[in-house]
């Protein structure tokens, strides 16, 4: 290798898979309720990638060491495809926005805010989130702005995958008497309280409707993802999720919980190590 | 199940179960089964399937999950076939495969068609003149 190939970025190397579009396409108010959208899009699949990958290497079957662990590098994929979307509308770079903001930027879901937990945990968490995300996604298969439609086509196929995989997990787990129900009973009551978050409404949210590039309001997506837990959780006799609507604060970080500190400093132990460096 | 029934029928050692991890983690339940599955996989339209290898799971269900991460990950499969190991039929037998008896003339190379065939050409160039 040449020095002058040395310093090619390896980012170059993958297949771009956002298509290169004029942001002027969108007006600075509809591109600033975008941006914002996608930041928690990104981030929710981002820190839920982490968490999840902690799996690796201690799954409770080796096959699903490997399945759960090939799930989580999916999301951080999507986060990836995400941040890069809004580096595009922005100016702002990808690994910046993954590796180099302060916790409380972060505009994850409170859902996401919790530790990996116990197997049961990390399964009902996946499942109520990977079925909120697929009414989000739902939400934008027609969304006006044809670069993110294009995408939420891609990634939707592959939660598709996701969310059986999950169905299959709770199944299993809640059709076992003794420990495996016990202990998912106690994990969807222990997020039940969080499991709102990933609808929190967001900012310009109106404008998102009004030009077209969102379906729906947050709240009412929420109505629509209670809808879709509750057919499993009746199925399996387990409580369905509480009503109400999402609070204002559910991707609040001003004030960074530990377990999202903590998660935090390890996802940017190596991207700190020297700040600016050319990997 | 035990170690010598996932074996099943192909006389094959079975994968090794992760016994340590399903004790410790004890999170499948009173009588959780890993059974084995083969998985054949096609890697474009129109080529056969070919054994791709296996997967232990504790059903169908995960059995195909745990298929396709396996071994279409990285997009290297059209189709996966995914078969419990118990429901192939194992025949090896000897007797039945590789009989005794010289069976050459079952073969095309058991006949010897060198000489037929230089009378043959003698002939059809002496009707030529």
């Amino acid at each position: 290798m040449t020095t002058e190939e040395a310093r090619l970025p390896t980012r170059q190397l993958i297949q771009p898979d956002v298509p290169t579009f004029d942001r002027r396409t969108l007006k600075p108010e509809a591109r600033d309720a975008v941006t914002g959208l996608l930041l928690t899009m990104a981030d929710d699949e981002f820190v839920l990638g982490f968490w999840d990958s902690e799996w690796t290497g201690i799954a409770p079957l080796l096959e699903e060491d490997v399945a759960f662990s090939s799930l989580a590098q999916d999301e951080i994929g999507h986060a990836r495809v995400w941040y890069e979307m809004i580096a595009q509308l922005t100016g702002d770079g990808a690994d910046r926005l993954a590796f180099h903001r302060e916790p409380k930027e972060f505009r994850h879901a409170r859902l996401l805010d919790h530790p990996r937990t116990d197997w049961a945990f990390s399964i009902a968490r996946r499942w109520l989130y990977d079925t909120a995300d697929s009414v989000r996604l739902a939400a934008l298969a027609a969304s006006s702005f044809e670069p993110l439609r294009q995408i939420v086509g891609k990634v939707v196929r592959e939660e598709r995958y996701h969310l059986m995989h999950m169905d299959a997990w709770m199944r299993r787990l809640a059709g076992h008497d003794g420990e495996p129900r016990q202990r998912l009973e106690a994990a969807l009551a222990a997020l039940a309280p969080d499991a709102l978050s990933v609808f929190t409404p967001l900012p310009g949210e109106e404008r998102l409707i009004d030009a077209g590039l969102l379906s729906a309001p947050m709240a009412e997506l929420s109505d629509r993802w209670r809808s879709e837990v509750g057919g499993l959780l009746k199925e399996l006799g387990l409580p369905a999720m509480p009503d109400g609507r999402p609070s204002a604060d559910g991707r609040d970080h001003s004030n960074p919980s530990d377990s999202f500190r903590w998660l935090w400093g390890e996802f940017t132990s190596v991207a700190r190590l020297e700040e600016g460096v050319q990997w | 199940m035990s170690r010598e029934e996932t074996t099943g029928p192909l006389n094959q050692p079975a994968p090794p179960v992760a016994e340590g991890r399903l004790d410790e983690a004890g999170r499948l339940g009173e009588g959780a089964r890993s059974d084995v599955f083969e998985v054949f996989r096609q890697e474009k339209d129109g080529d056969p399937m070919r054994h791709a290898g296996n997967v232990t799971a504790p059903d169908i269900e995960l059995a195909t999950h745990y298929a396709r991460e396996f071994y279409s990950r990285r997009q290297e499969s059209v189709r996966l076939w995914v078969v419990p190991r118990t429901e192939i039929t194992d025949l090896s037998d000897p007797d039945l495969l590789q009989p005794p008896l010289d069976r050459m003339f079952k073969k095309p190379g058991g006949y010897v068609m060198r000489d037929k065939l230089d009378v043959a050409k003698k002939r059809a160039a002496a009707e030529k003149k």
